[in-house]
């Protein structure tokens, strides 16, 4: 029953579902992985892009031109989420970790509320040239949609390494987290920073959502289906690593879709949870730790 | 074009425990000055004080910098680097996982130093080989002595009119003292630094002071205009010489 065609079908397409994984936790990699921010609202924030994408997407406009309109709100949206967080917790010091994640928890159920109430409970989609048509390579058909996301996360992977690489605000992004005071000694204020960091996430999370919707139907309470993922490609990257988190989104992806070949698709959603709790395990610092 | 910075009445602490009760100390431009001591008598809290690290309870700082004239006591520390003045802190505060690069780079963040970056890294490598040698490697992984020789780089990399330096011989092996203090007084030169410099270690510090106030229980028990005085003095026989 198992032949090498249906191996190599495997791999195929789960590099390509990993691009997309990659694509989806570059935000949580910034947020999480570099600020140290218990962000476990990220993935309600891909969910309300996707529905914003949609939004956008009734009005005739193409997911992937709605990304890059809803990347300057999110942007925003992302400011001010960080600020209330530091002014409520992370100012206040102690334990900002614990409470943090009740807040992002909270936030996260309050997205997943508002969006059942303003666009009900069904599956949104959206519709493009290149959803729902395949490329054809011999025997295999690749659906142009997820050759649209490999570009996209590529994209999105080396514009953000480039950022934080060789920016001066970049590389204070990634210099925050190790030690906030000797930023300011540099000349930055570290709370302007990680705000301005937050909302560079959460824009990275509106490509992501855009992307989200490209790849599948939407309905609110999507956000349960990514948040195992997006943590266990961030936790396995190395925190706060861009390149890393490519490559461990593809990990993530292969793995997953050979599990889903040899043993069923129900099998596919424990991956993410088993390969976070594996990792966490044995090499907690993650593949490509700094 | 002069810097100078006039500390009056200074008094500072954390919370209710008060350090230095009523400093009263001036700086002047393009001179080394010492600020000595044995530990716990209050000089790091008055570096702290000078970067805007700890806010005085009562008294003033006032920086004069091209006849601009600032309450430093007002500002914030990222504001008070943006002015001019910037510091090789105690502990040397680098980014460890960072490349030895990325945290020189990051000295330059303040807009002023920016232009100059591509300089002042040639200048940084040219001063430190060892740096060069190791730029891609994280800051972490070098010993003490490197860290403290990047943690003096980068502090240059600002660009700075005045170089605050806080215990620089702590932590270190005596050979790695001499070549720090001695960077640090060829690097004034060079740049045309004002430096104030805290250290116990009397010896090395007079190395390349001009002059110094020694601090007792966070009150200048004395100010010698030269280093000849300080050295002469009592007080300094008494704390370090053990007479």
């Amino acid at each position: 029953m198992f032949s090498f065609e249906l191996l190599f079908e495997a791999v195929v397409f789960g590099l390509l579902v990993g691009c997309f994984y990659a694509a989806i936790s570059l935000g949580l990699s910034i947020a999480f992985g570099l600020l140290d921010v218990p962000h476990i609202a990220h993935a309600a924030f891909l969910v309300l892009a996707a529905y914003m994408t949609f939004l956008l997407g009734s009005y005739g406009l193409d997911p992937l031109v709605a990304a890059v309109l809803i990347v300057i709100p999110f942007f925003f949206f992302g400011v001010l989420v960080y600020r209330f967080y530091y002014e409520a917790f992370e100012k206040r010091g102690a334990d900002a970790g614990v409470r943090g994640i009740a807040f992002f928890f909270g936030i996260a159920f309050l997205v997943q509320v508002f969006l059942s109430m303003k666009f009900g409970l069904d599956q949104r989609t959206v519709s493009a040239p290149y959803i729902g048509r395949s490329l054809e390579l011999g025997d295999m058909r690749i659906p142009w949609r997820l050759i649209v996301v490999l570009c996209v996360a590529i994209a999105l992977t080396v514009g953000l390494k480039l950022y934080l690489s060789k920016t001066f605000q970049g590389r204070a992004i990634r210099a925050v987290a190790q030690d906030a005071w000797a930023l300011r000694i540099v000349g930055a204020n570290p709370v302007l920073t990680k705000q301005w960091a937050f909302g560079i996430a959460t824009a990275a999370a509106a490509i992501g959502g855009a992307l989200l919707i490209i790849v599948s139907p939407v309905e609110p309470s999507l956000d349960r289906v990514y948040i195992g993922r997006t943590f266990c490609v961030v936790v396995l990257a190395g925190l706060g690593s861009m390149s890393g988190t490519l490559v461990a989104g593809l990990i993530l992806g292969v793995i997953e879709s050979l599990v889903l070949t040899m043993f069923g698709a129900s099998w596919a959603p424990a991956v993410a949870y088993g390969l976070l709790l594996l990792v966490l395990a044995i090499r907690p610092q993650g593949l490509f730790r700094q | 074009m002069a810097v100078k910075i006039t500390v009056q009445e200074l008094h500072a602490g954390y919370g209710a425990v008060q350090v230095l009760h009523g400093i009263s100390i001036e700086v002047r431009d393009g001179e080394t000055l010492a600020l000595l001591g044995t530990n716990g008598n209050g000089k790091s809290t008055l570096m702290k004080c000078l970067i805007g690290d700890v806010r005085p309870n009562l008294g003033q700082i006032t920086l004069e910098i091209d006849g601009v004239r600032l309450d430093l006591a007002q500002l914030s520390t990222n504001q008070i680097v943006d002015f001019g003045i910037s510091i090789v802190p105690e502990g040397r505060r680098l980014f460890p996982q960072l490349t030895v690069e990325e945290n020189l780079q990051l000295g330059a963040y303040r807009k002023a130093a920016r232009a100059k970056i591509s300089e002042n890294l040639d200048y940084c490598y040219d001063a430190f080989s060892i740096l060069k040698e190791k730029r891609h490697q994280p800051a972490g992984s070098m010993s003490g002595g490197q860290q403290q020789m990047l943690a003096i780089a980068r502090a240059l990399m600002s660009s700075p009119r005045i170089l605050l330096v806080d215990e620089p011989s702590v932590g270190l092996a005596p050979i790695m003292v001499s070549q720090a203090i001695a960077k640090i007084g060829e690097l004034k030169e060079r740049f045309g630094l004002t430096v104030v410099m805290a250290e116990q270690n009397f010896q090395e510090a007079m190395r390349i002071a001009d002059r110094g106030y020694v601090l007792v229980h966070g009150e200048i028990a004395l100010a010698a205009e030269t280093a000849a005085e300080l050295k002469n003095s009592d007080l300094i026989q008494q704390l370090y010489l053990g007479t």
